[in-house]
């Protein structure tokens, strides 16, 4: 199954060129064949996460695995999103980062960890699935909130470069901005109740204040906090493209702790 | 005499030094009316990209002198570090390409002609345009009517109003259900005012210190006046202001617009300023989700559809090249004969094909050749005594110090044509 991970890692590497190649160069093929080889990169990762994590019974072990399941759903989003709005411009943002986060976990793999005992449950694959995806959607927000800030610069600034000529309108990217983390919100909501759940059901203890709980927790009042301001105070623009850039990388912080926190794997 | 321009563009000088210069029409009247004290012609010509002086001066020198001092007096020391300077031929090439929209933010924008066609009605009527500066219009008038209706220069032009749509487009991506909030009522706010309904914006709103030009707008692009007092509070329901009034200074500050940015839910604000001098403070733009806009931001925005006319643009500079050549050649002959020679020339030849005309009535073989030569002496006679005050006028001023004289007699007499025409010759005549 390594060997179907590494075709697709290439297959998404030779994606990346042409959507950088896009920025400079504006021809539709360049996106059209991106397109179709992100397409089949995702069917050939999915199709060996999906094998692993079926052996091991439906949950990501290790830190390799979460990592390659993040850009997987990251990747996935992308896709979604490029092929219902047009946006090919965000591939030469996001899929150099889903590499970065998939590349080390190529690397990384192998280390044979196992789940504990006790970990298991209908609710851990759920708890973990979701969680992975809240991170994604948020992994997205902060690629468009990086464009939208790169763009606010353009406009400010005043220089009409390619850049400028590029990137899709401002408005456009405060608002996938706002709807990517309001379903990033929902997801991350979603794991603290299921995490909640799980942790007493396994461990008869609901809060322990490890470095992964308080992450999670620090990134869902501030997220909450963020949508409350949107909704309720008209915040908007960059003040929010900055944080929801620092929302994702406290979730980061989260997600890295949480795999080897106390040699369980356990993800709250 | 010798043609000199001296004068800054958007080309040389940026919006700040050009909107000091930008002087209302009483003010251009005053100006021309001391320069042409100083000087035989002179023409202001004032867009909001540019300001140049044209002069016709028989010391180019002297006539550099009075303009930069006039420069310098209206905008400023550092106004001089942005001018240009063109002399005789070069002068004329640069107003040939000016009047044809060559030299424009926006090549090809059909304003400019007219521009410099009121520019030198209004020099015309201060006096201070009539020899050399005068024939040196008309010819460039000829040549940019030419550029227009032979080349695709002019077709469809991308006018400052669409680049300020597109330029929103950034921001909004459609435009579809936005508010417009109109600021002056004047040709380039109607012409803003349609590109922006045609893109899809519903809710348009005038405000004008003319209420009933507001109004007039209004009812023309199917819009909302609204009283100009209202101005601020109309920031808020607004997502793009265009501007567009003659006020000479700003009318949004940093300080009035913030104070409407609460009330606006700090939804971003799109403000475009198609004034000269600026009715948005530059410092608009700093403000958290305000994107303010001036003429020379847009030119850098249209820069790429320049270029995409660059083809029609050179068969452009080629007319302009041939009228100007076609009017150098004309005003070699014209020069090569001064107007005293032409004016007996004309009087002579006028005299003796009377003359011939009367012989030819008149039963001719009863005439003997002594009475023939005596009608002949008559009728040069008639001319000479006619014309012995003008000539001696004419010699009195001499043709170096001031055209103006020769230039009447010429305009008077009709003496222009006949160079006109031998300019021709030769090449069959001119449409």
């Amino acid at each position: 199954m390594r060997s179907l991970l590494s075709i697709s890692v290439h297959v998404y590497g030779a994606a990346a060129v042409l959507y950088l190649a896009y920025l400079i160069r504006q021809s539709k093929l360049l996106p059209a064949v991106g397109r179709v080889l992100v397409g089949s990169g995702l069917v050939l990762h999915g199709a060996s996460l999906g094998a692993s994590l079926f052996a091991q019974g439906g949950v990501p072990v290790g830190i390799a695995q979460g990592f390659s399941t993040v850009a997987l759903l990251l990747l996935g989003i992308f896709f979604f999103l490029d092929v219902r709005y047009r946006v090919p411009v965000i591939g030469a943002f996001l899929m150099p980062i889903a590499l970065a986060v998939l590349v080390p976990g190529l690397i990384m793999t192998g280390t044979g960890e196992v789940l504990p005992p006790g970990m298991k449950g209908p609710l851990l694959p759920l708890h973990i699935t979701i969680a992975l995806l809240g991170i994604a959607a948020f992994g997205v927000a902060s690629g468009v909130a990086v464009m939208y800030l790169l763009m606010e610069r353009q406009m400010k600034g005043k220089k009409f470069g390619v850049l400028f000529a590029r990137l899709p309108p401002l408005q456009f990217l405060d608002e996938l901005n706002r709807r990517l983390v309001v379903w990033g919100f929902i997801a991350l909501s979603v794991t603290l109740v299921t995490g909640a759940f799980f942790v007493s059901d396994a461990a008869a203890f609901v809060w322990r204040w490890r470095p992964t709980e308080v992450a999670t927790l620090v990134a869902w009042l501030g997220f909450g906090a963020l949508l409350h301001a949107r909704f309720f105070a008209g915040w908007q623009g960059k003040r929010v493209a900055l944080l929801t850039m620092a929302g994702f990388f406290v979730l980061l912080v989260s997600l890295v702790t949480a795999f080897p926190a106390a040699g369980l794997g356990g993800v709250q | 005499m010798e043609l000199l321009l001296v004068g800054l563009s958007h080309k040389s000088a940026p919006l700040a030094v050009r909107e000091r210069l930008a002087l209302s029409e009483p003010r251009q009247e005053e100006l021309l009316k001391q320069l042409t004290a100083l000087l035989p012609e002179a023409m202001l010509l004032s867009t909001c990209n540019r300001v140049e002086l044209y002069f016709a001066a028989p010391s180019a020198e002297q006539a550099r002198e009075v303009a930069m001092g006039k420069i310098a007096e209206v905008g400023g020391p550092e106004a001089l570090e942005h001018l240009y300077e063109r002399r005789g031929d070069d002068a004329l090439l640069h107003l040939f390409r000016v009047s044809a929209s060559l030299d424009s933010m926006v090549i090809g924008e059909p304003q400019i002609l007219g521009q410099v066609k009121d520019a030198f009605e209004l020099a015309r009527k201060a006096g201070c345009a009539h020899g050399a500066l005068a024939r040196a219009c008309g010819a460039a008038f000829v040549s940019a009517k030419r550029v227009r209706s032979e080349t695709g220069v002019g077709r469809a032009p991308v006018s400052m109003a669409s680049a300020a749509v597109e330029l929103a487009k950034k921001l909004f991506g459609g435009l579809e259900g936005r508010s417009v909030l109109v600021v002056g009522a004047g040709e380039m706010a109607e012409l803003a005012a349609r590109h922006l309904s045609a893109s899809g914006a519903t809710d348009l709103v005038v405000a004008n210190r003319t209420y009933s030009r507001a109004e007039e707008l209004a009812a023309a692009v199917g819009g909302k006046a609204r009283p100009f007092e209202e101005l601020f509070s109309l920031l808020v329901p607004a997502d793009v202001v265009i501007c567009s009034t003659a006020s000479p200074t700003p009318i949004f500050t940093k300080q009035n617009v913030a104070a409407q940015l609460k009330p606006r839910r700090f939804r971003p604000l799109f403000m475009v300023d198609l004034a000269v001098p600026r009715d948005i403070a530059p410092d608009v733009h700093d403000l958290d989700g305000v994107y303010a806009y001036d003429v020379d931001d847009i030119q850098q925005n249209v820069a790429e559809n320049a270029a995409a006319r660059a083809a029609e643009a050179a068969r452009a500079e080629a007319i302009v090249a041939e009228e100007l050549s076609r009017f150098v050649r004309a005003r070699a002959i014209r020069d090569g004969v001064p107007v005293i020679g032409k004016l007996r020339a004309r009087a002579r030849q006028i005299a003796l094909s009377e003359v011939e005309r009367t012989l030819s009535i008149l039963a001719v073989e009863n005439l003997s050749e002594r009475s023939k030569k005596s009608l002949e002496a008559m009728a040069i006679a008639i001319i000479n005594k006619l014309l012995h005050q003008p000539t001696a006028k004419l010699r009195e001023v001499g043709p170096e110090d001031d055209d103006r004289l020769a230039d009447a007699t010429a305009e008077l007499f009709g003496l222009d044509e006949a160079a006109d025409s031998l300019a021709a010759g030769g090449k069959g005549g001119r449409s």
